[in-house]
């Protein structure tokens, strides 16, 4: 049982974590505001939690300019969608052993 | 962890991961109404087109004759009127129904790429028609429509519901055999962008609207 609830990895177990990792794997690059759209998140919310994903490096972020208005773009780093995906099977792992 | 939590979490992942790659605010009854449109469109060709004939070619299978510019513009004026109306009703029923889910539609990507990956195939259709008319070869217009028209829709299916292909194949298909049959481009364009819409429609509105969101297990 132990050794496949290591693949589980700590920093995704929060839902909002999960769902930022989740929505960035499978697109190129999602900016703040559909990222907060996305998981009914507030601003301080997303931001707490992206900010710890990027220490982490498991997402980097893109700060630019559209016009006057700041816009902030994230994506997935290659770390991240190893972690990720191993999270992923260790969750269906999981299940697996379970339904057995 | 319970086996229910993990579930859950996988459930929720496959979510977000649809939700934020697809554009899934698109109605049933919006193609119900196109596909109507389009009959409606079909019936005033023909009538308007065969007017000087007897009551009797009604049991006849329809067939189009263009011999005047007056003829051409007016087809070509019915054809783009149903294809406005047309527009008008999908954007008008998707932005109603994205609006509900609190989607912002003029800023999503996903809603960028659906519209890209559409229409790039029906404006290089749309084109050629246009040319093959502009050089009076009117023979093929209508299988040409319908098969970029099928392109376009197996295209965009991979930033929509992925069921919306198979009306794509079907209308691909109805165009390669228009294309064989010298005669009859009516009834074709017709049945293609009329019939299949109605039931595509009302095949999407009751099995796949309908089951959008299912009770988690």
């Amino acid at each position: 049982m132990k050794e496949y609830l290591e693949n589980i990895n700590k920093a995704f177990e929060s839902k909002a974590r999960l769902g930022i990792m989740s929505i960035l794997i499978v697109n190129e690059s999602v900016d703040f505001v559909t990222l907060k759209n996305l998981l009914d998140l507030t601003d301080g919310n997303l931001a707490s939690h992206t900010r710890s994903l990027e220490e982490l490096g498991y997402i980097q972020c893109q700060k630019q300019f559209i016009g006057r208005r700041p816009n902030t773009t994230f994506s997935i780093t290659q770390k991240g969608r190893e972690a990720f995906t191993k999270h992923l099977n260790a969750l269906e792992e999981f299940l697996r052993k379970q339904n057995i | 962890m319970k086996n229910k939590e993990a579930l859950d979490t996988l459930h929720d992942i496959k979510e977000l991961m649809e939700k934020s790659t697809k554009f899934m605010s698109i109605s049933g009854v919006s193609a119900v109404l196109v596909g109507i449109y389009a009959c409606i469109g079909t019936g005033l060709a023909y009538f308007i087109l065969n007017e000087q004939n007897s009551f009797d070619t009604l049991c006849n299978i329809p067939l189009l004759n263009i011999n005047t510019t007056y003829q051409l513009a007016l087809i070509c004026l019915i054809a783009l009127g149903v294809l406005t109306l047309s527009l008008f009703t999908t954007f008008t029923m998707s932005y109603q129904k994205a609006k509900k889910g609190y989607r912002n539609i003029f800023k999503d990507k996903s809603v960028h790429r659906l519209l890209w990956n559409f229409f790039l195939p029906l404006l290089a259709g749309g084109i050629l028609c246009f040319s093959l008319i502009w050089q009076q070869h009117y023979g093929l217009t209508s299988s040409i429509m319908l098969i970029f028209y099928g392109l376009s829709l197996v295209n965009c299916s991979k930033y929509t519901y992925s069921d919306i292909r198979y009306l794509g194949y079907a209308e691909i298909l109805l165009g390669l055999v228009d294309s064989f049959v010298i005669t009859h481009a009516l009834l074709f364009w017709g049945i293609g962008f009329g019939l299949l819409h109605i039931a595509a429609g009302i095949y999407f509105y009751y099995k796949v609207e309908h089951k959008q969101y299912p009770a988690r297990p």
